[in-house]
């Protein structure tokens, strides 16, 4: 019943505000607010302290009463204010394996008002985790994402909430971005890999390993500064790295349908679980799947690559 | 952020409501409190023992039967407050999670509303507001202190942030964070925001006179006047400089030696002790009123007696709950409390020409036979030469005038026959010793005769314009009965010191009692500063604290309204209400009201609109020299005047600037996009 009365709310509440898109400024018509239990709990105390007044006809007590009546009203306003106004920038998500967490990465901005303090963002059935935004400045919240099965993860809806200050009042809203986590099939499987040269007739040369030439590519996070190439930069070219490696010596494929013995998904399994260690091998790999063909090579893009064709295969 | 700082915070806020509650507190309790706070504190910091979940209940246990063994009641307000207090301590003990320091400082909250109902001095009032600030803030460092919902944890970073459900926190809190200064700032801020809010629900919100229910207020100790007058009793109150009530009169003043307060009426006598009298059959005899009536209002401070003071003779019960008895004296059914107001209209001089009843004669006129054996030898001697019994009344009066009596506030002690002691061995005595004697000779002579307390004189106030009635000026006279007189009032210390009647109590007490009170009259200033300070409370007392139903009706009609009620009383509130809303929702909202772009803003903003328009939409991430490009791209057509557009705008914008000529130049940019013209692609 509760979690029925619940999806229909989540409907109508994204019929009522309709798909956002990013960067999104959190404005009136959007954020809702109620009492939290302890300003339930503070509402029932004034009424208890103003029945005591009235009775008592005690009027210090009263104006106490009053004081702090007016004092709820204003933390009401003061609790509204904390969201409105703040700006979502930015949503990005890092992919992740099946059965494991993906990231998904906000950027806030502040473009006016005071700091706001304990913004807090949280995925549905997920503990939320909180920011504090700086005046005029940008802040950052990192949320994890339970990735339970491969393909594309819609993340349906993001919920971000502040009970600051006093606690008394919970502002919220939900925030309906088209928002994508990349699921990559579990690396699973205990077959061995596919040996060096492949179907396509590449052989496999006897020449050592990792000191070919292989060219110069811009400078990807995550590079090694070792590999940087220091001389072009100083002559005012663009960062770039050196690449060495063993083109054409030691090059696997990897293909789908040579997995015959094994049901589709777990066949998508043990194709991850062959790329993710000859990506960490440091092996050039290619990837063949049904009507889809991924040439060899390696590095983070490549696995990415490959990873991702496992990941939407047979569902797009 | 340190979760020592928010218990310390819950901590301080219970303590605040304590301090507000100690002088009514068996001194062992707020020592167990400070006891709790002090454990739980070290507990804190440093991670010691805490009590599990069974002791706690065996403490509280045990707590609240030292309660029940001193108050024998678990009811009432004193009782009720230790019981706040220790439960508050106890909880205190096991706050970890965000509500239980909620509920500690809901104590502390609560402890304030206690401290109210006992006391609503104006000099605690700003104490009780402080408590709310700190309230306030404690709430403000609670709340910030664990953000997450009730029940969760917060992850640390040191935790693997790859876990389910978790993720980390990267921010370093805002430059400072959300500290101390700011929770008090910040509670501080939203309560004066309140403050008028709760000024106009203080006027207008509307009071509903009579009370639902009564807390009893067992175990609390009575001041002034008893209902009982043996030698000694009434001298023990002289040297109490507390207030006894305010009278302010409209119209002239009594003189001085009328300024007789009355109060119980003693009728018993057992040859050492003066006592009321249980049963009151009688009627109340009609009064002929003499003179002049003296309109006033009386603003009685709490005494926890029943007693309503009036100024010798009233005319009748300003309050339904109040008796006016057979020997006129107003008496509440209920002890007073609670600071009280009450209108009164009074005649000094009053004659009644009724028969005294047989029953009334046979108690005023009755003594203890076995007692006092030459004091009734000498009343009858003194009767016999008399012709009336008005002339055997001065008679007495002369015999007290010319025997050898002095006037001590310090007398020496009375046995048992404490009438005969009096008169014959030690001939110094108080009011009481005066009265008592008087009034046993009169009855020993078959003359009906009453002690009368109350009070006598009153200092004048010449700030409040009122008269200021202490503890000090407690009085005891008598009042004989004579044929075609009735009551008849007599003032036997009158004749021994006439001065009291003149000066009040203050020249006749001894140095040591009055030493501060002396130290005060001799300064003129400190003086009027006092009156001062004594009228603001007395305005405090009266507009204030005994603010009604009545006062508000009486503004209503200050305002206009004809015949005002609850009805105008709630428009204006409502109305008032609203019009509070409205401020503060442009109050608080009005700081993140982004600023209005500027011109040169606005007019590129036209620009991208209007090539938006034609098909081309500029990218967040585009500035203007990467947007001029991607219009030279897509829509070669207009390149060159898009391009012109742009380069000027960025020279506006981030150009080295030309004070002079800057706003011209925004201005002709603007004109140049106006005129701009586009067709779509």
């Amino acid at each position: 019943m509760n979690a029925w009365l619940r999806g229909r709310m989540a409907r109508w509440i994204r019929q009522r505000q309709g798909p956002d898109a990013l960067p999104l400024t959190l404005e009136r018509r959007r954020l809702y607010i109620l009492p939290t239990r302890a300003g339930v709990g503070f509402g029932l105390l004034l009424l208890l302290m103003l029945v005591a007044g009235l009775n008592y006809a005690n009027s210090v007590a009263l104006f106490l009463t009053f004081l702090l009546m007016g004092f709820g009203l204003v933390v009401m306003h003061q609790c509204h204010r904390n969201l409105l106004g703040a700006r979502l920038l930015a949503a990005s998500t890092q992919p992740a394996f099946a059965r494991g967490v993906g990231l998904l990465d906000l950027t806030f901005d502040n473009p006016a008002g005071p700091a706001r303090y304990r913004v807090l963002a949280s995925l549905p059935d997920a503990a939320p985790m909180s920011a504090d935004l700086p005046p005029q400045g940008r802040e950052q919240i990192e949320l994890t994402v339970d990735a339970p099965r491969r393909g594309r993860m819609r993340i349906d809806r993001l919920k971000l909430v502040t009970r600051h200050p006093f606690g008394l009042f919970r502002t919220w809203t939900w925030v309906h971005a088209p928002l994508e986590l990349l699921v990559y099939p579990r690396p699973h499987g205990s077959l061995p890999m596919p040996g060096f040269g492949g179907t396509d007739g590449v052989r496999a040369t006897s020449s050592p390993g990792w000191d070919e030439w292989l060219g110069l590519r811009p400078f990807r996070h995550g590079d090694s500064p070792r590999q940087v190439d220091w001389k072009a930069y100083a002559r005012e070219a663009p960062l770039l790295v050196k690449e060495y490696g063993a083109a054409g010596s030691e090059m696997r494929w990897f293909d789908y349908d040579a997995l015959g013995a094994l049901s589709a998904e777990a066949r998508l399994e043990q194709l991850a679980r062959w790329v993710v260690d000859a990506e960490a091998a440091g092996e050039l790999y290619g990837l063949t799947l049904p009507g889809q063909r991924i040439d060899p090579s390696r590095g983070a893009e490549h696995c990415h690559r490959c990873l991702g064709a496992l990941a939407v295969f047979g569902l797009e | 952020m340190n979760p020592t700082r928010s218990i310390a915070w819950a901590a301080g806020a219970f303590a605040g409501g304590v301090l507000l509650n100690i002088d009514r507190l068996p001194a062992w309790v707020p020592v167990a409190t400070l006891l709790f706070i002090i454990w739980r504190l070290v507990a804190a910091v440093r991670a010691t023992w805490l009590p599990n979940t069974a002791l706690r209940s065996l403490v509280a246990l045990v707590l609240v039967g030292g309660v029940v063994m001193r108050f024998h009641t678990l009811n009432g307000l004193s009782a009720g407050t230790a019981l706040l207090v220790l439960m508050g301590s106890i909880k205190l003990l096991e706050t970890r999670a965000q509500r239980d320091q909620f509920i500690v400082v809901a104590a502390g909250l609560f402890l304030l509303l206690a401290a109210c109902l006992d006391r609503q001095n104006l000099l605690r009032t700003p104490l009780y507001l402080l408590q709310a600030w700190v309230c306030c803030s404690a709430l403000a460092v609670v709340s910030y202190a664990a953000p997450m919902a009730p029940g969760t944890v917060a992850r640390t970073s040191s935790q693997d942030p790859r876990t389910p459900g978790g993720g980390r926190t990267r921010h370093a809190e805002v430059a400072g964070g959300f500290g101390d200064r700011a929770a008090v700032l910040l509670a501080g801020r939203s309560l004066l925001y309140a403050l008028p809010l709760a000024t106009l629900l203080f006027v207008f919100f509307p009071r509903i006179p009579g009370a639902f229910w009564a807390i009893p207020r067992t175990g609390e100790a009575t001041t002034g006047l008893s209902d009982t007058m043996s030698p000694g009793s009434i001298t023990r109150l002289t040297s109490s400089y507390e207030v006894a009530f305010r009278a302010k009169f409209t119209g002239p003043l009594p003189p001085p030696q009328e300024r007789y307060w009355r109060g119980p009426v003693l009728h018993d006598f057992d040859g050492y002790t003066w006592r009321r009298s249980p049963n009151s059959y009688y009627r109340q005899q009609p009064l002929e009123y003499l003179g002049r009536p003296y309109r006033y209002r009386i603003s009685l401070e709490p005494s926890s007696q029943r007693w309503w003071f009036s100024l010798d003779t009233a005319t009748g019960s300003p309050d339904s709950k109040v008796y006016f008895t057979y020997d006129y004296q107003l008496m509440s059914a209920e002890p007073v409390t609670e600071a009280t107001s009450y209108d009164l209209v009074s005649y000094t001089s009053t004659r009644s020409n009724v028969e005294l009843s047989r029953l009334a004669r046979r108690q005023d006129t009755a003594v203890p036979e076995d007692r006092n054996p030459r004091s009734r030898e000498l009343a009858l001697k003194l009767r016999a030469r008399a012709t009336s019994d008005a002339a055997y009344v001065d008679a007495v009066m002369n015999y007290l005038r010319t025997g050898g009596f002095t006037y001590s506030v310090t007398p020496p002690a009375l046995g048992t026959d404490s009438v005969d002691d009096f008169l014959f061995d030690t001939r110094v005595g108080f009011c009481g010793h005066y009265a008592s004697a008087f009034v046993s000779l009169m009855r020993a002579a078959d003359v009906p005769a009453r002690v009368v307390t109350g009070y006598l004189g009153g200092e004048w106030n010449p700030v409040g314009q009122y008269f200021i009635v202490r503890q000090s000026d407690a009085h005891s006279w008598a009042e004989v009965w004579l044929q075609g007189r009735g009551w008849t009032r007599v003032d036997p210390t009158g004749v021994v010191a006439p001065e009291r009647l003149r000066r009040g109590i203050l020249d006749l007490l001894p140095d040591a009692v009055s030493a501060p009170a002396r130290f005060v009259w001799s300064s003129p200033w400190l003086m009027s500063l006092l009156q001062r300070w004594d009228a603001l409370n007395a305005w405090w007392n009266d507009r204030v604290v005994r603010f009604n139903y009545d006062d508000q009706l009486r503004i209503l009609q200050r305002l206009g309204f004809d015949s005002p009620g609850a009805r105008q009383l709630a428009w204006i509130f409502a109305a008032g209400l609203v019009g509070w809303m409205l401020w503060i929702a442009w109050r608080v909202g009005r700081t993140v009201r982004l600023q209005r772009p500027d011109r040169l803003a606005r007019a590129y903003d036209r620009l991208c609109r209007k090539l938006a328009r034609a098909g081309v939409i500029r990218q967040p991430h585009q500035g203007p020299l990467a947007y001029a490009d991607e219009v030279a791209r897509n829509r070669p057509d207009l390149a060159s005047a898009v391009r012109t557009l742009i380069m000027n705008y960025s020279r506006l914008r981030y150009g080295p600037p030309a004070p002079d000529s800057h706003a011209r130049q925004v201005s002709r940019f603007a004109r140049d996009v106006a005129r701009l013209k586009l067709e779509p692609s």
